[in-house]
């Protein structure tokens, strides 16, 4: 079983958020992967961005280059 | 103790639910039907004199103990947030062509669910159209779909749907509610057993995210089998009881499970509510579970759900069961009106309108 990790998880407003995330990272060359929204962090049940907490600004900048809103950045065990 | 920091925490939610189930069939209600949402919430509305099928009205107290089995769960471990906002009048609709697909099918996902458990391939068939709608909904996720964000609102707000159902609990116990004295509606558990389990499957719904669209959606966008392990626990715990109790009989006609096989219908049926799940946000059980959380949003899907429920009735839409005749003791097979042939395909056509004109804002 994979070990879990303390990591950067970026929780949006809408999936669509999320979906366009994916996709700004994959052009921008931005790590990480989406995943269901940790069960420690919401009751929902949507998409969230994760990451490792090193690219933490180098997220940031690019959401705010692309327009892409985020809820909350948590730090937490994935 | 949390229920939902692994999959086999989550598969132990999922078996306690797959219990509930099980005892509620074992108690009364219509066998392979055990804890159908749509049907659950067809029979409140025939209850409520939404429609006039007298063999379907009977105030389910299952579906008032899921939602406030939610609002209290979520309250107390401070999950509770009200929020509204997010298209509502869109997610109305989207209720009602969720049970619209369901009442062709004959059932929800989780009826789906525990039809498959009982080994009726229709379900099995219905399945195959759910897996697409739900792929549809995503294809449209990936294409920039959205309904807007909800925004916290008051409290009070998000009491709304689990007060309505605590009323009508109360109103069920009154001369003012139809109840049937025949047919599917007049078989169930005793009330305070279908409270007791409405609620415990609403707690334990809530804490695992249990959603039958969401659980598909998860593995086709990311491979993810979490809220698939605890489908599968009540899958699995349904098909041990099945088989246990002999009810498990594979085959398409068969009579008295209501049921039907027009495979097409069943496929179409299913495929308009994976579709409307996914770009509702939560197959409905989700919907009942994300209302008693304090999303009104979900609440107005709900909604829509009970006036689907109505306009199934009343305008010829659901399907009939396969059945035995009494004289003959011939079996008669049921299928999809032409009416109700009609409702499905706009259903279908409504969703791929929805999809493909709610777009996220930058992504226009």
């Amino acid at each position: 079983m994979r070990k879990k990790e303390l990591k950067l998880v970026v929780t949006f407003h809408t999936t669509a958020d999320a979906m366009a995330m994916e996709k700004a990272c994959k052009q921008y060359d931005v790590p990480g992967r989406i995943i269901p929204v940790p069960r420690a962090i919401s009751a929902g049940c949507g998409l969230s961005w994760c990451a490792d907490l090193s690219v933490r600004e180098e997220i940031a900048a690019m959401m705010k280059k692309v327009g892409i809103e985020e809820e909350a950045m948590h730090e937490c065990m994935v | 103790m949390n229920l939902s920091d692994s999959k086999k925490k989550l598969a132990l939610a999922g078996a306690i639910c797959g219990l509930v189930a099980a005892c509620l069939a074992f108690l009364g209600n219509p066998a392979n039907m055990a804890f159908c949402i749509a049907c659950f919430i067809r029979d409140t509305a025939g209850a409520l004199g939404m429609h006039q099928a007298e063999v379907v009205q009977y105030v389910r107290p299952e579906i008032i103990g899921l939602v406030i089995g939610a609002f209290v769960i979520s309250v107390a471990t401070k999950e509770y947030r009200a929020t509204a906002g997010s298209s509502t009048a869109t997610r109305f609709v989207l209720g009602m062509i969720i049970m619209i697909g369901s009442l062709v099918f004959l059932g929800c996902p989780l009826r789906m669910i525990i039809r498959m458990s009982a080994g009726d391939l229709n379900a099995w068939v219905a399945f195959v159209g759910f897996t697409l709608g739900v792929g549809t909904g995503v294809f449209a996720l990936k294409k920039g779909f959205s309904l807007g964000r909800a925004h916290v609102t008051t409290k009070a707000s998000g009491t709304v749907l689990p007060l309505l159902m605590a009323g009508i609990m109360i109103l069920s116990f009154t001369s003012f509610v139809k109840a049937s004295e025949a047919g599917p509606g007049s078989m169930h558990a005793p009330i305070i057993a279908s409270l007791i389990g409405g609620l415990v499957f609403g707690i334990f719904a809530q804490k695992s995210r249990m959603c039958f669209a969401g659980s598909m959606r998860d593995i086709i966008l990311m491979k993810n089998f979490d809220l698939f392990t605890v489908i599968a626990a009540i899958f699995v715990v349904m098909l041990v009881f099945n088989v246990a109790t002999g009810r498990f009989v594979l085959a398409f006609d068969t009579p008295g499970i209501i049921a039907h096989s027009q495979h097409l219908w069943n496929i179409l049926g299913m495929y308009a509510v994976g579709f409307a799940a996914v770009l509702a946000g939560g197959c409905p059980l989700r919907q009942l579970i994300l209302a008693g959380q304090g999303s009104s949003d979900a609440a107005v899907t709900v909604i829509g759900m009970f006036v689907g429920a109505g306009l199934c009735h009343n305008f010829g839409l659901a399907a009939s069961a396969t059945a035995v005749n009494a004289e003959t003791k011939e079996i008669v097979a049921g299928g999809v009106s032409p009416a109700g042939r009609i409702a499905c395909v706009i259903c279908i056509a409504a969703c791929f309108v929805i999809a493909f004109t709610h777009k996220r804002e930058e992504a226009k």
